[in-house]
């Protein structure tokens, strides 16, 4: 139960009008109660929906060219320069012949792989298969990451989850597909993971989802919800 | 957005996520989306067109630059880029030591203003945005006029809720609750409209 006087603070937090001080304490508040998390998180939602009040206006293009260009010219500096070369020369020459093997290798690899759905696809005109690679956002780990294989035609597809902890009691992974001609996700269920943070799932959205532009797993309640509630873990596009 | 639906909230943070990455193809789509709503909120709370492109010149490079701190827990993409903008806005306005010629309550649509555009956008996006717009604009002028003046007053013109009580003749109990008040049944309206 979160008091009045915690919703005032709340409020004003959201705001950014409490004082340095008073944001610190209120801070060390919010770290042990979710409740009031979860309300300072729909106070600033609906702070920023307020933003949307203010009169429509465009800036004029050459801001973006401005801005454009500052953050190429970022991206320049940051380029490391070049090492001076070291006494013993050859050893870099000969750790770039070493990678080269390896990615000629890797590409006979996958050239061959290539090959082998090619045949499948011959095979199954149904088996048009797109990939997702799904990265994680600021809650998950940062190395967890899942791969969805989608085949639009039969409207099935199947993830694989790395390196995401179990949820805690009372929670569930659930796995969502954006679609371009819904407004919502559309849920294609729930995924557990073993104890390693693995999971290998074949899923089925519950409804038609025909042009999948990104595949997202949710933390939701156990059991799942019909539309996403809980923070984003994994996203991503082709 | 208000209405932003959550397939669109999480297309924006796969965008938050590339421009972590340094995509610049990214970023620039990304400023297409937003400069729009971020601009307009700067020149409400500046007044001023030349100061309020430096504030959102500033917010954009702080997004390219923090990207991947952006917590989707805290906010959502489009809050945390209102709130940054806010932030960097507040900064301008105590730097030069003086509020905003802002006036309270001129939330009607100045579309008319537009004629500068120029950002190449979508057609659909445009009159997503708006849409959007004006349903904020419809839930804040149904507030009850006490809570909607309170609010614009925090949001837009960034008085402490000690002024505001005073400008207002107000305790600021009284203040506090009229903010808290019409805050949570803005976002509810929202929710529901």
């Amino acid at each position: 139960m979160i008091s009045e006087e915690q919703q005032d603070q709340a409020t004003l937090y959201a705001l950014g009008l409490l004082g340095a001080d008073e944001d610190a304490v209120f801070e060390s508040e919010l770290r042990s109660n979710a409740e009031l998390r979860d309300l300072v998180r729909e106070l600033r939602e609906a702070a920023g929906d307020l933003a949307l009040a203010a009169p429509s206006l465009q800036p004029p293009a050459s801001l973006k060219q401005r801005i454009m260009h500052d953050v190429a010219t970022q991206t320049e500096r940051v380029v490391p320069m070049p090492a001076q070369r070291p006494p013993l020369g050859w050893i870099p020459w000969a750790i770039a012949a070493a990678l080269a093997l390896f990615c000629g290798l890797l590409a006979l690899d996958r050239m061959r792989l290539e090959r082998q759905l090619a045949d499948i696809r011959a095979v199954d005109p149904l088996m048009q298969t797109t990939f997702y690679a799904l990265a994680p956002s600021a809650p998950a780990p940062a190395d967890a990451k899942a791969t969805v294989a989608w085949q639009p035609g039969r409207q099935s597809g199947v993830i694989r989850i790395s390196n995401l902890p179990a949820p805690e009691p009372g929670k569930d992974y659930q796995l969502w597909a954006v679609d371009a001609e819904h407004k919502d996700p559309i849920s294609a269920g729930i995924v557990r993971v073993d104890k390693n943070g693995v999971a290998q799932v074949r899923f089925k959205p519950v409804e038609k989802a025909q042009h999948v532009k990104a595949f997202a797993i949710s933390l939701e309640r156990e059991g799942g919800v019909p539309k996403k509630e809980g923070p984003i873990l994994l996203v991503g596009t082709t | 957005m208000a209405d932003t639906s959550t397939a669109q909230q999480m297309l924006d943070q796969e965008m938050i996520a590339r421009i972590g990455r340094r995509d610049q193809t990214a970023f620039s789509a990304f400023y297409d989306r937003m400069s729009g709503p971020l601009y307009s909120l700067a020149i409400k709370m500046l007044g001023d067109p030349a100061e309020a492109q430096d504030a959102l010149q500033d917010v954009f490079l702080q997004i390219w630059s923090r990207a991947s701190m952006y917590d989707p827990e805290q906010s959502s993409v489009f809050s945390w880029t209102v709130l940054l903008t806010r932030s960097r806005v507040i900064d301008r306005l105590r730097a030069r030591g003086r509020r905003s010629r802002v006036v309270v309550g001129s939330t009607e649509d100045t579309s008319g203003a537009e004629a500068d555009a120029s950002v190449a956008e979508s057609a659909a996006d445009t009159a997503e945005k708006k849409d959007e717009a004006a349903r904020v604009r419809y839930v804040l002028n149904n507030l009850p006029s006490e809570q909607r003046e309170a609010i614009e007053l925090a949001f837009f013109e960034h008085l402490s809720h000690h002024e505001i009580a005073a400008r207002l003749g107000q305790p600021l109990g009284t203040i506090k609750a009229r903010i808290r008040r019409g805050l949570l049944k803005l976002r509810e309206r929202l929710h529901n409209l």
